[in-house]
């Protein structure tokens, strides 16, 4: 019965704190919203910038590997106390965009490289120029894998943005963060939930544009290859 | 038209150049094969005609263009370019593929359609069926044809092709080469061909052009590399059974019997008999009314069955003829397989244009020997 009486408690919760949940999942998204933007911008220009230097893409990626390292709350601490930073929303979106530099650098630069080289020979041959030939072959060529990176960054973010209440975000991390000061448990698991939701769904919209822009001639007969394609 | 002189291509590092002062000159709408081991150079001479390689020196003029003063994209985008694995591009529809240069160079919409839709019939695909396809779905000879379709797309004069049937099954290789030749006799590119297959190089080229080191031994006709190699190392590539390489040179045509003696269906059986009596053939070959092959009659047959109405049931299926096309290879083969002495060549519309007989090919080998060969070895071995 205990179990039951806990359940309603938290549908209670959630029906009597809609306003509140909803604002705090709207401010939620638009922060990753604004992150991944400003993410694929840069983190797609370093990755096609780095995709012919293997000696700078090594630095450049282990720069990635060492941000990615860094605990969440470490990386906010750190940025909340550079000039110009501080408590505000540009700390909490910049320390999202770090977070993505792995994910989305590492797929760009592995996927532009494993484009078949007989395909780029014959691309050549047939007297496209290097940028045509980066346009027109290699990105859509890449697009499964690079997409891949997106929606693992995208995801994580949703999950590291709860993180950023502790500089001044107020998002479905402040349910958590509350309820942990507050010891409501209720709070903490609605906040949890909605995340986890969050997540699976900006996973499952991703999947979906990539359903939209990824050519038929990519996809495998087999379901659910371009997901196995995530650089491990 | 191709001509190269005094091309160079060394590697940092190599003592050996690549290509070791190559000239030679590719005649308009002819197809040069090269042809030699690994490492001859053969592919690098390929790709510096179109800049994939740059030549460390020497000149190289495409219908005499100087390449070398040419923009690299606009070059290529005028010069067909076959390779091994194909490359197409997998994101794009058949269609697109074949599309690609054509909208580079701004074609109208309505053009390249027509454009796509011709090349495909060209290669033998249905466009209906096709277009859309992605390179996927496609089989290794289709994906093939694809290839040719999109290096004509722009109808280029010349066509650069590096073991565009290597890696296809040897059916389909076959198959693919035999189309190929028809499609040039039709639209008569000046085409290079890499290719490490000596009866690849035989049964497709004008001209053989083989490679050793770096340097060209011998450019010559498939005939008098056959006939007459130039070194030992000729002698060798060509391999000791040249006389057998020999007969996919040969044409059928050359030993065709036309004119010969048939008997219409709708004859009556006296004319039959007369066949017969008039000479000493053992079978006599049926044909309908328009000239299309029915079947044979043994004399056996006529002897035993020999009802003056409905002698057509009489008539046995002849078990193979050739296309008009077969080599003497082809013709000996299938009366190896097939325990014949002649068989009847057809059109493709399976009308009788005559017979082949082992008789005639037996003395026509021997000829060519004579006209072409020197050495006694040679004729010796042509009379199989």
């Amino acid at each position: 019965m205990a179990l039951f009486d806990f359940f309603m408690s938290i549908i209670m919760y959630f029906v009597n704190h809609m306003e509140k949940i909803a604002s705090y999942t709207v401010e939620h998204f638009v922060l990753i919203a604004i992150a991944i933007l400003f993410s694929l911008v840069i983190w797609v220009s370093v990755g096609t910038a780095i995709r012919n230097n293997s000696g700078l893409a090594k630095s450049v990626l282990s720069v990635g590997s060492f941000i990615m390292s860094v605990p969440s709350i470490a990386l906010y601490g750190i940025l909340v106390s550079m000039p110009g930073f501080g408590l505000s929303r540009k700390s909490a979106v910049f320390g999202l965009i770090l977070y993505a530099m792995l994910p989305i650098v590492r797929n760009v630069y592995v996927s532009l490289n494993q484009v078949d080289e007989s395909i780029l020979e014959a691309a050549k041959g047939m007297g496209l120029s290097p940028r045509q030939v980066l346009f027109k072959i290699q990105f859509p060529l890449a697009l499964p894998v690079i997409l891949a990176g997106i929606r693992v960054a995208m995801v994580m973010m949703v999950g590291i943005a709860t993180l950023a209440v502790y500089i001044g975000e107020r998002n479905l991390g402040s349910l958590i963060q509350q309820g942990i000061v507050r010891t409501h448990d209720v709070m903490i698991i609605v906040g949890a939930i909605i995340v986890s939701i969050l997540a699976f769904i900006v996973d499952y919209l991703l999947g979906k544009v990539e359903k939209l822009i990824v050519s038929p001639g990519l996809i495998s007969d087999m379901p659910d290859m371009a997901s196995k394609k995530e650089v491990a | 038209m191709i001509k190269m002189e005094n091309v160079v291509k060394k590697y940092k590092g190599m003592e050996r150049p690549a290509v070791n002062s190559l000239s030679m000159e590719i005649g308009e709408g002819e197809i040069c094969v090269f042809v030699g081991p690994s490492g001859c150079g053969k592919t690098t001479t390929l790709k510096m005609i179109n800049r994939i390689i740059e030549p460390t020196s020497g000149e190289i003029y495409v219908n005499g263009i100087n390449v070398i003063k040419q923009d690299p994209d606009k070059l290529r985008q005028n010069i067909g370019y076959v390779i091994q694995q194909i490359g197409l591009f997998p994101h794009m529809t058949v269609f697109e593929n074949i599309a690609i240069v054509p909208k580079l160079l701004d074609w109208k919409e309505e053009e390249i359609t027509k454009r796509v839709k011709e090349l495909l019939e060209v290669v033998g695909l249905d466009p209906e069926e096709n277009s859309s396809k992605y390179p996927k779905a496609l089989s290794g000879g289709q994906r093939q044809r694809v290839g040719v379709a999109r290096a004509l797309a722009v109808n280029p004069s010349t066509m650069l092709m590096d073991e565009p049937f290597g890696a296809v099954d040897p059916v389909t290789r076959s198959q693919l080469q035999n189309e190929f030749l028809r499609l040039q006799k039709k639209i008569k590119k000046t085409i290079c061909f890499v290719t490490h297959d000596i009866d690849e190089a035989i049964k497709m080229g004008d001209k053989i052009a083989i490679m050793d080191q770096g340097n060209l031994v011998q450019y010559d006709t498939p005939e008098n590399i056959l006939f007459n190699p130039n070194s030992e190392f000729v002698e060798d590539f060509v391999g000791s059974d040249r006389s057998l390489k020999v007969l996919n040179l040969l044409h059928i045509e050359t030993v065709l019997k036309r004119d010969i003696k048939t008997v219409k269906m709708n004859n009556d059986i006296i004319v039959l008999h007369n066949f017969f009596e008039n000479n000493k053939k053992k079978r006599a070959i049926i044909v309908d009314d328009s000239n299309k092959v029915a079947g044979y009659v043994s004399r056996n047959d006529l002897i035993k069955g020999s009802s003056s109405k409905g002698w057509n049931s009489i008539i046995k299926p002849i078990p193979t003829t050739l296309p008009m096309q077969a080599t003497l290879r082809d013709a000996l083969a299938l009366m190896l397989q097939y325990d014949l002495v002649a068989v009847p060549v057809v059109e493709d519309d399976n009308s009788l244009v005559g017979v082949v007989d082992l008789n005639e090919i037996r003395t026509h080998i021997g000829e060519a020997y004579q006209e072409f060969g020197q050495d006694e070895e040679g004729c010796s071995d042509g009379a199989i």
